[in-house]
């Protein structure tokens, strides 16, 4: 007999043996006492070695689960799994369980681990030969799954806390404790002077040189341009105390400020204008999603209406172009097409796949699109999850709305019907050619045609829903769309909501709608968090949580969650409306505090270094001094000439369509094309994102290419000469002046002696095009202090 | 539980000086920093292009990657299949299992291969009369007949290739090797990349790109011509003195006007140094006027068809003598028929291409052994795929094909005159110790010293390596 069965309970099981015993002993049927008995056995002997040793790959806490078996509740263990049932109750000889853990037959388990201990194995037969007493009766649900209910107590998951800012005070601070009457300022500020340096603060304000780099930081950070001289002087003479809210207020004013918004929101959602791969097509009017980026930037659109737009825009207000243009966000990844056999279930997979992931990484900020091919190993998401995620967009299809009148598009497609019938001619004369170098020619033919095509009518490339088209949504096995598991309908992520949450119907006709509700409702615990965070690392260059486009439990936590959820519940609150909150960020202590060192962990996380501006700014801040800036709003992207050799590196030259209004090329940069196979060498050099994947945050490196760039670069160097010129066409020859100009445009202030004599010096001897180049070279050119 | 580990597994560079640390010294958790003496870690700390030691040893310095894009046949080079003559024009028996092609389809018939194989050196190994150059150099060759990829069209093939990703937006093999080793050459840009001059790939630039890391890592591609590098001429109303001037002047009133203690600010000084350094040394290394006749014969410079690929692997020579670190020499451009991509008729453009290609890739070989240079030089040839059994065209063309094809490697530690793996009778199917492409990767890494595992890059909550699923090293050639 096994020894165990005259082994003294342990301790711990000593409640257990009493309850037995007790229930013997009240004369309960024997039977009953039996099974008790085994289940017992069930919960000491066998249970706890299925956790340990089993359940990483055959329960539903698998990261992908193995031979579709899964051993964690009763009726799984009996039904088996693809090599058919795991046990037969009462033969252990026949179950194949236990023929695995005996290393007996072609399946080995566990795998790639030491073989279980022969007392284990001998409890499995001895629990076999009981007729596999199992308690499991349900299959487990979220409430079973222990790390799923931990993971709630996440602080990201956790509601937010909202709370009054409360700051220890400083001795001899006399403001009033905070009220509720005060304004979101003065509660910012007092929480924050804890910690902050108020002569640091004063001579921000109140000095000239602070005054001078306060105002070229915040003009940068809110607008994206430098101020101009006449800005600058202006500030430092203006002496009322509000003088610097009112620099702050013209620039959230300015038509500008939604140019520079927007870069953060199209970086985040990887904005391209084309296709990727390896036709990298221009998609017809995606410039437009980038308009509709800036006006809702510019008109304080809140900001949970400027989600639900782009995730359901065409739902909720299919007649309206803006929501239209809004649903272009579905749109924005990389589309993979390719000549001859398609393979569409693979295709509408990846689309699926781009549109599922960027949900996660730019709204919730999580990294949703790990748990595409296996549970995610890191957070809280399972594969059914991910899936269930992804339902939401199984019906939505591209939907290119042609603005154009009915006789516009007769006449646009009877000119692409004669085009395309030229196109089909040449084709089959290069089918039936047997000789190479006709082919060639032909296929030339054919790609001269296709280029000579008519321009697309002006187009919204927007989203419908088309559920005759529906794609049946499965738990894909290791992501392969052939490995079709569990179907699964629309539900929002398991940890974000409670158990009983039911899937959505497979007949609601708005499943966009049910996705940007749960996302924008004001007890969301990650959107709010997630955007302001992205606030205030623009401001700040980094955020209260490092990790913008990550606040699970892999990602940074934040360096002060008070004020992090105080923020996110001040934009709930304020309507959800952003411009409150730029502005109170850049007039807080906080942004106006330059001290580099701060003991408070909380707000160290003020900007004291010297920022490099991004490549766009950099571009524009030159087209702005010398002049040349066109300061035009909207409209389609520009494409301005590159090397040549560049453009012959595209699959198809002739996209490289070079703007033919010259003036169109000194727009901001916010306007040129963004084009997924040709990045202008600039920006490339001076880290924009490569427009693939969601860009977080800017990388800022230093190398030598980018000082080859801004040196010989044809863009700087074009740009110096108009510098130059402007310089000459404002100051004529006085070289003080000149000297004195070209400091104030490029750095918002004058020359010192030094300068303004080794300038000289330089200039008597250099062209002006040289010292403007060297102006635009300069570290106070490309830094902000 | 607590599932927070201290990793890096998130971006949460905040600075470039925190930059600097991470990227000399953060593989991954690997803590460098304790074997970096000071003065290494000052040299790297203004400047993210220094050397860094490798994880693990290596043998190899440089990679040079001869990129036959198009992807050319495996059965008409380097993997002999009789069996595939003898069924010339019959339907693909079913034993053979089935395929996803791009063009071919299912009535498609076999096509048998008008090349003829010879057994090459003391290995013996078959290479067909596409190759006669290149079979000379076969006892240095180790020759994969048993790669494989996921992807069947062209742009995704590429992507995976180069960065082990079906998808663009990922670090090339070149970025990652930059990343991890840094550069020996302070005067050259460290990862070159030379197109062809006759057109563009599908994949287009992001195939060759630094993806998600810092630009600094990025590539740098040679245009045809004298002056290969953009931007390292000077404009044409400059001179050289004038700008040496303004450089200087530049230098004067950066240093008097902010933090001179500034990391920063010293690596951007620094980077303009080199920057000049570029300009007047790196010219000399494009200069071919130079070298030897014999050797400008030996690559077929100055003849036709060979000129223009001879020219670009000879570059790829002086370039990695000079100490760069990976190097790509594409053949194949624009249009299909002007790549390795013969849809149309396999013998006109596989004849062509190896014309051209040949005798180029085997001086390449011979000139590297002969200087010393192929024991720290990895050379890697091959594309993106291979070609098809089944015949595409009336013309005799094959399609693209990605289960089972061939590419070789040779020097920097890979023992040659060896064949590794094979396909199937018919050279469908990888069908023994089949490798793919993060395979490929992998023993390229180990042959420089790098694990692929420690050579990570947060990003989006992943740590992304070259090898986007776990690879092996090929240890039949190591």
């Amino acid at each position: 007999m096994p020894k165990h069965f005259f082994n003294l309970p342990s301790r711990r099981n000593w409640h257990s043996w009493m309850a037995i015993v007790l229930l013997a002993a009240c004369s309960c049927l024997k039977v009953n006492a039996q099974e008790t008995d085994g289940t017992r056995f069930f919960r000491d002997r066998i249970e706890p070695v299925l956790k340990a040793q089993c359940y990483s790959c055959h329960s539903r806490q698998a990261d992908e689960l193995q031979g579709g078996l899964r051993l964690d509740f009763k009726a799984a263990v009996l039904r088996g799994g693809d090599s058919g049932p795991a046990i037969v109750a009462g033969k252990s000889g026949e179950s194949l369980l236990i023929r695995a853990i005996r290393h007996e037959g072609d399946l080995v388990m566990p795998p790639k681990k030491p073989k279980l201990a022969d007392k284990t194995i001998a409890d499995f037969v001895k629990w076999v030969e009981m007729g596999a007493p199992d308690p499991r009766d349900r299959e487990p649900t979220d409430a079973d799954d222990s790390k799923l209910v931990e993971a709630r107590k996440h602080w990201a998951f956790q509601p937010l806390r909202r709370r009054e800012l409360r700051a220890e005070r400083r001795e001899g601070d006399k403001s009033k404790s905070s009220t509720t009457q005060e304004s979101s300022l003065s509660v910012l500020n007092s929480y924050l002077s804890a910690s902050s340096s108020p002569s640091s603060r004063d001579s921000q304000l109140s000095t000239a040189p602070g005054k001078r780099a306060l105002i070229r930081r915040v003009t940068f950070d809110l607008i994206g341009l430098p101020p101009t001289p006449e800005e600058v002087e202006a500030f430092v003479s203006d002496e009322a105390p509000n003088a610097y809210e009112k620099v702050v207020d013209r620039l959230l004013a300015s038509r500008h400020f939604g140019e520079k918004a927007a870069q953060l929101w199209l970086d985040v959602v990887r904005f391209a204008e084309t296709e990727g791969f390896e036709y990298d097509r221009h998609i017809p009017g995606a410039w437009r999603y980038r308009d509709y980026v800036i006006d809702s930037f510019n008109q304080d659109k809140p900001f949970d209406r400027f989600l639900v737009e782009q995730i359901a825009g065409d739902e909720i207000e299919p007649e309206s172009h803006e929501c239209l243009t809004a649903s272009i966000f579905h749109r924005l990844g990389p589309v993979r097409r390719n000549a001859g056999n398609t393979d569409i279930a693979l295709s509408r997979n990846e689309v699926l796949t781009e549109r599922t992931d960027i949900i996660g990484s730019a709204i919730l900020g999580l990294t949703v699109g790990c748990a595409r091919c296996h549970n995610h190993k890191l957070e809280p998401i399972s594969q059914k999850d991910y899936y269930r995620l992804q339902a939401y967009l199984a019906a939505t299809e591209e939907h290119n709305l042609v603005l154009a009148t009915a006789d516009e598009q007769q006449a646009w497609e009877a000119a692409t019907k004669k085009g395309k019938d030229e196109i089909a001619r040449v084709q089959k004369l290069a089918k039936d050619a047997t000789d190479a170098a006709q082919k060639d020619q032909l296929a030339q033919q054919i790609e001269e045609l296709e280029d000579k095509l008519p321009a697309p009518l002006p187009t919204i490339p927007a989203t419908h829903n088309d559920f005759a088209k529906r794609t049946a949504i499965h738990v894909l096995k290791r992501g392969v769309w052939e490995n079709k598991g569990e179907p699964v309908q629309p539900r929002p992520l398991s940890v974000l909501v409670a158990d009983d949450v039911a899937e959505v119907s497979s007949g609601e006709t708005q499943p966009r709608s049910q996705l940007a509700k749960w996302l924008t409702s004001p007890n969301h615990p990650l959107t709010a968090r997630v955007i302001v965070n992205r606030l205030w690392q623009q401001h700040f260059r980094v955020g209260l949580v490092k990790t913008p486009n990550d606040f699970g439990l892999n990602g940074a936590k934040p360096s002060d969650p008070e004020l992090l959820d105080w923020l996110a519940a001040t934009l709930i609150d304020n309507g959800w409306r952003l411009k409150p909150l730029h502005r109170l960020m850049v007039l807080s202590a906080a942004y106006l505090d330059r001290t580099p060192t701060l003991d408070r962990p909380g707000v160290g996380v003020r900007a004291t270094t010297p920022h490099r501006l991004s490549a766009e700014e950099i571009r524009d801040a030159m087209l702005a001094v010398s002049g040349r800036l066109n300061p035009k709003f909207g409209g389609p992207s520009v494409i301005v000439p590159v090397d040549p050799e560049l453009v012959n590196l595209l699959y198809k030259p002739s996209q490289w369509e070079i703007t033919s209004d010259v003036t169109e090329h000194d727009r901001r940069s916010v306007y040129l094309i963004a084009k997924r196979n040709l990045r202008l060498p600039f920006f490339e050099n001076l880290d924009a994102p490569a427009l693939q994947t969601s860009c977080a945050r800017r990388e800022v490196s230093t190398h030598p290419p980018q000082a080859l760039e801004l040196l010989n670069g044809t863009l700087a160097n074009d740009l110096a000469q108009s510098f130059a010129k402007r310089l000459e066409r404002e100051c004529g020859s006085d070289r003080d002046k000149t000297i004195d100009l070209a400091f104030r445009l490029a750095f918002g202030r004058a020359p010192t002696a030094k300068e303004q004599a080794q300038s000289a010096v330089f200039l008597r001897e250099q062209p002006l095009s040289e010292f403007t180049l060297a102006m635009f070279n300069l570290n106070e050119f490309i830094y902000l202090r | 539980m607590n599932p927070r580990t201290p990793k890096i597994h998130s971006r949460i560079t905040s600075t470039r000086r925190e930059f600097v640390r991470e990227a000399c010294c953060g593989f991954g958790g690997l803590a460098l920093a304790s074997l970096l003496h000071d003065e290494q870690l000052q040299a790297a700390g203004s400047n993210p292009l220094a050397a860094k030691p490798s994880h693990v040893g290596g043998q190899a310095k440089s990679v040079i990657f001869l990129f036959m894009a198009g992807g050319p046949s495996h059965v008409e080079t380097f993997d002999p299949k009789p069996l595939l003559n003898k069924l010339n024009g019959q339907r693909r028996p079913d034993e053979f299992g089935e395929a996803k092609y791009q063009f071919v389809h299912e009535d498609a018939r076999l096509l048998g291969t008008k090349r003829s194989f010879r057994k090459h050196g003391e290995s013996g190994i078959e290479v067909s009369d596409l190759f006669p150059h290149t079979a000379t150099c076969i006892d240095d060759i180790a020759v994969l007949r048993s790669c494989y990829g996921d992807s069947v069209v062209h742009s995704a093939a590429q992507y995976e290739l180069f960065s082990g990703r079906v998808v663009p937006g990922f670090p090339s093999m070149g970025s990652w090797l930059l990343y991890g080793l840094g550069a020996e050459s302070q005067s050259l840009p460290s990862y070159v990349v030379m197109p062809d001059p006759k057109g563009a790939l599908e994949a287009g630039q992001p195939m060759y790109a630094h993806g998600i890391l810092p630009a600094v890592y990025q590539p740098t591609m040679f245009r045809p011509g004298e002056r290969p590098v953009l931007n390292l001429d000077l404009p044409k109303h400059v001179t050289s003195q004038q700008r040496r001037r303004t450089l200087q002047f530049l230098r004067g009133l950066n240093e008097s006007t902010l933090d001179p203690a500034n990391e920063e600010f010293n690596a951007r000084i620094n980077a303009y140094d080199v920057a000049f350094r570029m300009q007047t040394e790196a010219p000399e290394v494009f200069d071919l006027s130079r070298e030897p006749q014999e050797t400008l014969d030996l690559y077929g410079i100055g003849s036709e068809p060979t000129n223009d690929y001879g020219r670009r692997c000879l570059f790829a020579r002086k370039l990695v003598e000079n100490g760069v670190r990976f190097v790509c020499v594409v053949s194949g451009g624009g249009p299909g028929n002007m790549q390795w991509d013969a849809h149309g008729d396999i013998e006109e453009n596989h004849l062509r291409k190896a014309a051209e290609t040949d005798r180029p890739v085997a001086a390449l070989l011979k000139d590297l052994k002969r200087r010393g240079l192929l024991d720290s030089t990895l050379v890697l040839w091959g594309g993106e795929f291979g070609r098809s059994p089944d015949a595409q065209s009336p013309t005799g063309g094959r399609d693209h094909h990605n289960l089972g094809f061939s590419m070789w490697m040779a020097g920097g530690g890979i023992r040659g005159g060896r064949v590794v793996g094979a396909t199937d009778a018919i050279g469908l199917k990888a069908i023994e110790k089949p490798y793919h492409f993060r395979d490929i990767h992998t023993t390229i890494l180990h042959q420089l010293g790098l694990d692929q595992h420690q050579l990570t890059y947060p990003h989006l909550g992943r740590d992304e390596r070259l090898t986007f699923l776990e690879g092996r090293v090929i240890r039949e050639i190591v």
